[in-house]
């Protein structure tokens, strides 16, 4: 199956009934509910070093910090939050994916799907895409705030900031439209992992070998893929400023 | 079911070149030969898993691959396949298994569906095992509820690839003698794929021998056993010298 006609079936499948509503809630579940503390970590971190590096350099450059809690949410909301959320997504979510299809495909199972007259992309694809494309949407959001407001006590603790000071700083740089576009990459994201990682575990070659190639081969172009998606949408996104 | 013409080629050459075959319904058909010269091959044609790159493959009088998605699904519905590596769904447990094809595909209440999985675990010998994972039970018993999920949706074909694989020889006799009264009971039509030639000639109506491209009828035990073609007699007989090994040598 070609990667064309496979985002063709995977998508025709997203948008016509009937849909697997429990497998649905599973995947959800496991999509955001279980990548949340995972993510929030991350973030928190990456938020505690944006502050702080950019607080380094502004002093070494302009000798003043005053513009570090405007610049650091300005960074967070616009890639931060979404991208380093989608590629830990990637490597969570989209390699066990690539996995669990991969072995299925293998070991015969979504041949035998086939057999009992099951399209195994409507079963198997279309619960993890719209899981995944509603869990990056809210994962997006939850992952921004949280890092704003781990950018805010850092601020607070390091720079001496008060919380006052750092949401002036910050309305300044960004607003209610940068949240709306950080979730709108995060829904896409979230949307461009299960197609790949499925894609790759429908192709996958027999043995552990193979599972292991889908596995890796998978993380890589999600990754890639979210790169160059995160350029295209940052290029799009900008006509709207 | 009818093979016309069939080819298939993977891209290293044709591994089946313009092949005939005719099954009648009831009949149960084994298909014999060296590995990698295409018996599952065969038996995915018939299943629709994979598509000739010439000629038809006719059920019931339907060419399967030009058939509209539901109107194969629904042909594929009076099929049932155990595969060579059983293709449990190793997420759900053994009862499960067989319950899956009854719930996706029938509008079965939630009692007969444990109904219908108690008696199919009672009929191949596992009913102890119904709330086990596949991993958890032996090779013969998942090849057990292989068959047992094939034959959930009462098919009026099955297709056993390599039924007996890597069993012993008692087990393997008892699954075929499985699968020779579920036959008479259910009036089923067979395709089977195997290399164990007691089983083969246990279970066959006719043999059929894959090799170099084309499927030779042997006929029934007898007629197999004296069959001229040499390379049919070297792999019955499992001879070392023959046109079979100066081939692959």
């Amino acid at each position: 199956m070609t990667l064309p006609l496979f985002l063709w079936q995977s998508v025709r499948a997203t948008f016509t009934a009937p849909y697997r509503w429990k497998d649905i809630l599973i995947q959800l579940e496991f999509v955001s509910w279980q990548s949340l503390p995972v993510i929030l970590f991350c973030l928190c971190f990456a938020a505690i070093v944006t502050i702080m590096e950019s607080s380094f350099h502004m002093k070494l450059v302009v000798q003043n910090d005053a513009l570090v809690p405007g610049f650091a949410a300005l960074l967070i909301l616009r890639e931060l939050g979404a991208v380093v959320s989608a590629l830990l997504l990637t490597s969570r979510v989209g390699a066990g994916l690539a996995a669990e299809v991969g072995s299925m495909k293998v070991t015969e199972q979504i041949d035998a799907l086939r057999m009992l007259g099951i399209d195994p992309v409507r079963f198997l694809v279309v619960p993890r895409l719209i899981a995944c494309t509603v869990g990056g949407f809210i994962l997006s959001i939850i992952a921004n705030l949280a890092c704003l407001y781990a950018a805010m006590v850092v601020s607070e603790i390091k720079l001496g900031y008060s919380p006052g000071a750092f949401i002036t700083g910050m309305r300044a740089f960004v607003d209610f439209q940068d949240l709306v576009f950080a979730s709108i990459k995060g829904a896409t994201f979230g949307a461009v992992i299960p197609l790949i990682s499925c894609y790759f575990g429908f192709r996958c070659q027999s043995g552990a070998e193979g599972v292991g190639s889908a596995t890796t081969n998978s993380v890589v172009a999600s990754s890639v893929s979210i790169i160059v998606l995160d350029f295209v949408l940052t290029y799009i996104f900008s006509h709207f400023y | 079911m009818e093979l016309q013409d069939v080819s298939i080629d993977f891209g290293d050459g044709p591994l089946l070149k313009r092949v005939n075959l005719q099954i009648q319904s009831g009949e149960s058909i084994v298909l014999i030969g060296p590995s990698g010269f295409g018996k599952s091959v065969v038996l995915k044609l018939f299943a629709g898993l994979l598509k000739p790159t010439g000629g038809q493959v006719l059920v019931e009088g339907h060419d399967l691959n030009a058939l509209k998605p539901l109107q194969q699904a629904l042909l594929l519905l009076k099929m049932g396949m155990l595969f060579q590596k059983n293709a449990l769904f190793d997420s759900l447990s053994v009862g499960e298994n067989i319950a899956f094809p009854l719930r996706e595909k029938t509008s079965q209440s939630e009692e007969q569906i444990q109904e219908r999985i108690t008696f199919f675990l009672e009929a191949v010998g596992i009913p102890h095992a119904r709330d086990l994972f596949p991993d958890e039970i032996s090779g013969g018993m998942q090849k057990r509820l292989g068959i047992a999920r094939a034959l959930a949706l009462n098919p009026q074909i099955v297709l056993y690839d390599d039924p007996t694989a890597g069993l012993d020889p008692i087990t393997s006799r008892r699954i075929v003698e499985l699968i020779l009264q579920l036959r008479r009971e259910q009036k089923s039509t067979i395709v089977a794929v195997t290399n164990d030639m007691a089983r083969a000639y246990q279970l066959a109506d006719r043999i059929v021998m894959v090799v170099d491209g084309e499927l030779i009828v042997t006929g029934d035990k007898d007629q197999t056993l004296k069959h001229k073609d040499p390379r049919v007699a070297q792999f019955i007989r499992g001879a070392l010298d023959g046109p079979l090994t100066e081939t692959s040598a």
